[in-house]
């Protein structure tokens, strides 16, 4: 809420300076943002004309200048560059105060200044063009004092009001809420009104008393002055307020901006038949309201009617066809307390929000409905000496009573875990309530939100200030406990870091685009409902959609290398539910390391990819690579494998298919990448620590043997096959593949693989005459099985 | 082979010796030719098997001594190795090999910097959906479904309808993760939680429709706001060091009552002479909200608020990190831009 200094010192004279309020303010749990001084704070500074401009003799930038205040010639040194005779300035005198001090008599490189040409700034005056001297209007009289032209010094700021302080929505409600708790004194409302005459014209009805607490309605005839005084629209315009300079719709704001009621005026030619009737819409009913909107009602909207038709929207906004106009001079002014929620549900149901609607859903005073329209009737009446009050008609149909609180000064203690005394807290209760009877507490009408000793508890904290609450503890000692999602995920970032991969974080949401990119069946996207832009409509079904988007964002910078991942939720549709699974992805691209000298370049490839995910999942779980014939359109045909643990399927990695990548405006090729669903290695760490680690076997005492063998085998045959078959030999530690040869004397449908063996026994070690024919072992069996030949 | 053969065998396998070390053999060379399985003098010892005792305990001890003095030239020779095989001209300046370096992210470790203070403090982790229902998001935490308090928090709704009727939303903030734990186990708990939240807010510096938070709780018995703001302390000094001050003043989250807002003192002032950007000058940073569990939280989970009590508190992550890597930009945590990932 927007909100001016010299409004609220208008209720509590003896409010501290700014500054002081301000820190009073944060303590009562209101934040303040934009703070805007206004106004100029000083004396003896007048409006000056400038007669004559010379060079300063001792120096280049500086000027003499001849000032007139009328009855005097001032003789000043000034360093501003935009002076110009005959200007109108202002010129502060020698002894003037001004924000930064009293001005003194001054020498300036050896000459007497008799004064300053104030800039903007020089004078404490925000919004004014400070880059010299403020030039006022030549119109003016020199000799003026300043203040008679600007505003005297006063602040706007902005409040935000939290919604448990919502009966802080006013000028008036915050002085007083500062009066209660700091002490300050508080002027009581007082308003001159006439007495009504008690005619009978308008009666009220509320069908229902559980959506309206209380209706008032207060008729002023004979309004003839239709003009809004320059203070109230001035203030209004403060605050952020179009004054529209219609008495009636200007006070009926000004008074919710000063007490916090919101309040409407009907023209009372326009209600029909001379009822009100506070009800709820009926099916197909329709209204236009004040913004000239046609809006559909519905059968829960809370309406004020004539006897023929809505006539507005209660406490959201007022109908076109019973509002003021140009010649209105009689009027009926509304003034009611509606149901919040059913105010609240209104807003919602038309997406129409307005100060009103705002006040209401976080409940208004009970009791504050009169004074807010006899307020408005006496602004209407100030310059209106014929109108009159011709009816006042406060229908209650049921008077709103709050339950007391039992106060518990232990139970305050036990919550803020101080040690207030009874007297501390009864002095801080009976502040905000005179009503505080033995241990009960009754809320004042405008606090619906006291309702516990909870509720309690806060306000004697914010009495005495939440700094009084101590910083120790006697908490028992609990131990905490890792858990296995988090650890999963360490385990993760810890071994892909190590081998070079940086971590990312992508936006959850993308756009259709990406989801079509990523092969995914688009019915099966998770939608939202209401999206920010359609750039981030559908929750993501995989995580590869950043890291693509991180590779395109970074090759356009120059990058000739990338390897990423990233752990986070995908997203997916099935048979109606919507699947939020845990998902590793990881992307890789360009050279395997930074330029070396020693070594030449060398780029990553599928087997890099390969070597990543191996890694990862070494010691987690029983797993293995399969083909895939119809790989997810994402990666390439021929270049993508299946990663399954246990048998069952648990993700891929590939190469990013040339349409995928195309989507993305990559044009580079040779990216590769993998995802998989995390929950393998979450369900590895819900082992417990002694259970899931790699028990220690015994290393043999003997010397291991490292034997070579080269081997043509035909092409169709894969390594996995070859292996397969030798794995099973005897005192075989392993054996790896060294190298892969086609080419210069290999048949071209032929390969040549050179395996390294290691043997190792635990009861000896073996002759060169056991290893050959270990050696002859395999190659026989290699030969049987795949026909295998040895390299000549 | 007898005695005499044995010990002339000995002594031309000692002028050997002797003749390698004035030629500077390499040691590995010498250990080679006399002490590996094949070398001269381990042959010698071998063929002592065929002698008496008396002689293999004369003639060994002999060849041990030879040993032994072999090995004890070979342990204090220099290592001849490096002196000879490498050149001197090498240019030591030349960059080392560029081992790969990966990172974490700075919102992950941040994170876990988090975590492992709140561990300390005796918090354990749990984890909740990003897709969530009405009901723990908000109408268990005391938003009531007409409560203006849910307009603090705009939300993204999903066309889908939850077991209770309501629209599916994405998570507003770690809050549910409150509700879901206090109704799965009994008290005393002390729970953290961390993770992503989504709120429908434009993009700039300083907001994210995606951000990330932590949440905390502890639920137990006479647990005040003493506890709470003892648990603030130490958890802020450990994040930013024991001179970091904390303040409370009192704030508002419809899950707690009272509320309050934790101001932490600024400690990068020191740093900017005269005008801090970070505090905007004013000495203390607004990072954590925080306040005593509501009663109607307690109910909402079948707790007796009267028998359990407890505090809850929650922080931007995103915040954190910018403070601690001194980003000023919210949107470069999400552009994953190398160079910036490459130099934290």
């Amino acid at each position: 809420m927007k909100t001016i200094y010299s409004w609220l010192k208008k209720f509590s004279a003896d409010l501290p300076a700014f500054e002081k309020l301000r820190v009073d303010l944060a303590s009562l749990g209101f934040s303040i943002d934009n703070i805007q001084k206004i106004g100029f704070e000083g004396e003896n500074v007048f409006v000056g004309e400038i007669l004559k401009i010379e060079k300063h003799p001792n120096a280049d930038r500086l000027s003499l200048c001849e000032v007139s205040t009328g009855a005097k010639i001032h003789k000043v040194v000034c360093g501003a560059k935009n002076i110009a005779v005959g200007q109108k300035i202002p010129f502060a005198v020698v002894g003037a105060k001004l924000p930064e001090g009293v001005l003194k008599k001054a020498k300036i490189r050896g000459i007497e200044s008799e004064g300053m040409i104030c800039s903007a700034g020089e004078l404490g005056l925000y919004g004014y063009d400070d880059s010299g001297i403020l030039v006022l209007d030549n119109s003016l009289t020199p000799g003026t004092d300043i203040r008679e032209i600007f505003d005297k010094p006063d602040y706007i700021f902005e409040l935000e009001i939290t919604p448990n302080l919502g009966y802080c929505l006013s000028h008036y409600a915050l002085a007083r809420e500062l009066s209660i708790f700091k002490g300050y004194k508080l002027e009581e409302l007082s308003f001159k009104v006439a007495q009504s005459k008690g005619e009978k014209e308008i009666s009220i009805e509320i069908e229902n008393p559980s959506d309206c607490f209380r209706y008032l309605g207060l008729i002023v005839k004979n309004i003839k002055n239709k003009k809004t005084p320059m203070w109230m629209a001035e203030r209004l315009r403060k605050i952020g307020i179009n004054p529209k300079d219609d008495i009636l719709i200007d006070a009926s704001n000004y008074v919710m901006f000063e007490l916090g009621q919101p309040t409407h005026c009907f023209d009372l030619r326009n209600i029909e038949g001379k009822k009100i009737i506070v009800r709820r819409a009926q099916d197909k009913e329709k209204i236009k309201t004040l913004d000239g909107e046609e809006r559909a009602l519905s059968k829960d909207i809370l309406v004020i009617a004539d006897e023929k038709k809505p006539i507005a929207v209660a406490g959201v906004m007022g109908g076109f066809y019973s509002s003021i106009s140009q010649d209105t001079s009689d009027v009926l002014i509304e003034s009611a307390h509606f149901n919040p929620s059913a105010v609240r549900h209104s807003s919602k149901f038309l997406n129409l929000k307005s100060d009103s609607s705002f006040r209401f859903e976080r409940n208004v005073d009970s009791e504050i409905q009169d004074k807010a329209a006899y307020r408005i009737a006496e602004l209407i009446m100030e310059n209106n000496p014929d109108a009159f009050i011709s009816q006042i008609q406060d229908e209650r149909p049921s008077i709103f009573k709050r339950d007391p609180i039992e106060v518990k000064c232990d139970k305050i203690n036990s919550i803020l875990g101080s040690n207030f005394s009874n007297e501390d807290i009864e002095k801080s209760l009976k502040a905000i309530s005179e009503k505080y009877v033995g241990a009960m507490f009754y809320p004042p009408s405008y606090r619906s939100d006291l309702k516990t000793i909870w509720d309690i508890a806060e306000e004697v904290a914010r009495f005495w200030g939440y700094s009084n609450i101590k910083s120790e503890t006697s908490m028992r000692v609990m131990p905490s406990k890792d858990h296995p999602y988090h650890q999963a995920l360490s385990f993760i970032r810890e071994k892909l870091c190590s081998i070079g991969m940086y971590e990312a974080i992508n936006y959850d949401l993308i756009s259709l685009k990406e989801v079509k990119a990523i092969s995914f069946n688009e019915k099966m996207a998770v939608e939202l409902k209401n999206p920010l832009s359609s750039d981030f409509h559908y929750l993501r079904p995989s995580l590869l959609c950043g890291l693509l988007k991180n590779l395109k964002y970074n090759l356009n910078r120059g990058v000739d290398s990338i390897m990423i991942y990233e752990n986070g939720k995908v997203f997916a549709l099935e048979n109606g539910k919507i699947l939020e699974k845990a998902s590793t992805a990881g992307l890789m691209f360009g050279k395997t390391r930074e330029y070396y000298w020693h070594a030449p370049e060398d780029f990553l490839d599928f087997y890099h990819l390969k070597g990543a995910v191996s890694y990862l999942f070494k010691d987690i779980a029983n797993f293995s690579f399969k083909p895939v014939n119809e790989p997810l359109k994402h990666f390439q045909k021929g270049l993508c494998l299946e990663i399954s643990v246990s048998g069952k399927h648990c993700g891929y990695l590939g190469a990013i298919s040339g349409e995928t990548l195309a989507a993305y405006d990559i044009k580079e090729s040779e990216v590769y990448a993998f995802e998989f669903n995390t929950e393998v290695f979450l369900r590895y760490f819900e082992k417990d620590f002694y259970v899931r680690i790699k028990k220690s076997s015994p290393v043999s005492q003997y010397q291991h043997s490292v034997r070579d063998l080269s081997v043509v085998v035909l092409k169709k045959y894969s390594w996995e096959e070859i292996k397969k078959e030798i794995t099973g030999i005897r005192d075989l530690l392993w054996v790896k593949l060294i190298d892969v040869y086609t080419g210069k004397n290999i048949s071209p449908d032929s390969k040549s693989l050179t395996m390294r063996f290691m043997f190792s026994s635990m009861e000896k070690t073996f002759t060169d005459k056991e290893l050959n024919s270990k050696i002859e072992e395999i190659y026989n069996k290699l030969n049987k099985v795949f026909g295998a030949s040895l390299r000549s | 082979m007898n005695r005499q053969e044995w010990l002339s065998k000995l002594s031309a396998l000692k002028s050997d010796f002797d003749r390698a070390v004035s030629e500077k053999k390499l040691s590995q060379d010498i250990e080679r030719d006399f002490l590996s399985k094949k070398g001269s003098l381990s042959l010698l010892l071998r063929e002592l098997s065929s002698f008496s005792i008396e002689e293999k305990k004369e003639l060994g001890s002999l060849g041990n001594d030879f040993k032994k003095s072999i090995l004890e030239y070979l342990s204090a020779s220099p290592d001849n190795i490096s002196k000879s095989k490498v050149s001197s001209d090498l240019d030591l300046t030349l960059c080392g090999y560029p081992y790969p370096h990966g990172s974490v992210h700075p919102i992950t470790a941040t994170t876990e910097k988090i975590i492992s203070s709140m561990s300390k403090l005796g918090f354990s982790l749990e984890y909740g959906p990003l897709v969530e229902m009405d009901y723990f998001n908000f109408e268990a935490l005391n938003f009531p479904p007409d409560h203006p308090a849910r307009d603090m928090q705009d939300t993204f709704y999903l066309p889908h309808k939850d077991e209770r009727g309501s629209d599916y939303l994405l998570r507003t903030h770690t809050s549910p993760v409150q509700i879901r734990t206090m109704q799965s186990r009994k008290p005393p708990l002390r729970v953290i939680s961390t993770g992503k939240v989504f709120r429908s807010e434009a993009v700039d510096a300083s907001h994210s429709f995606v951000f990330h938070q932590l949440e905390g709780f502890c639920a137990d018995k006479n647990i005040s706001m003493s506890d709470l703001k003892w648990t603030m302390e130490s958890f802020i000094k450990d994040m930013f060091g024991s001179a970091a001050k904390i303040r409370f003043a009192p704030s508002y989250f419809p899950f707690v009552e009272p509320g309050a807002g934790v101001e932490v003192s600024c400690v990068f002032c020191s740093s900017h002479k005269g005008k801090c950007p970070v505090c905007k000058s004013t000495g203390w940073l607004e990072l954590i909200g925080a306040g005593m569990i509501h009663p109607e939280v307690f109910k909402a989970c079948g707790y007796d608020p009267m028998e359990t009590s407890g505090f809850a508190f929650g922080a931007g992550i995103d915040r954190f990190a910018m403070l601690l890597y001194g980003i000023t930009d919210m949107r470069q945590l999400f552009e994953n831009d190398l160079r910036v990932l490459k130099n934290l």
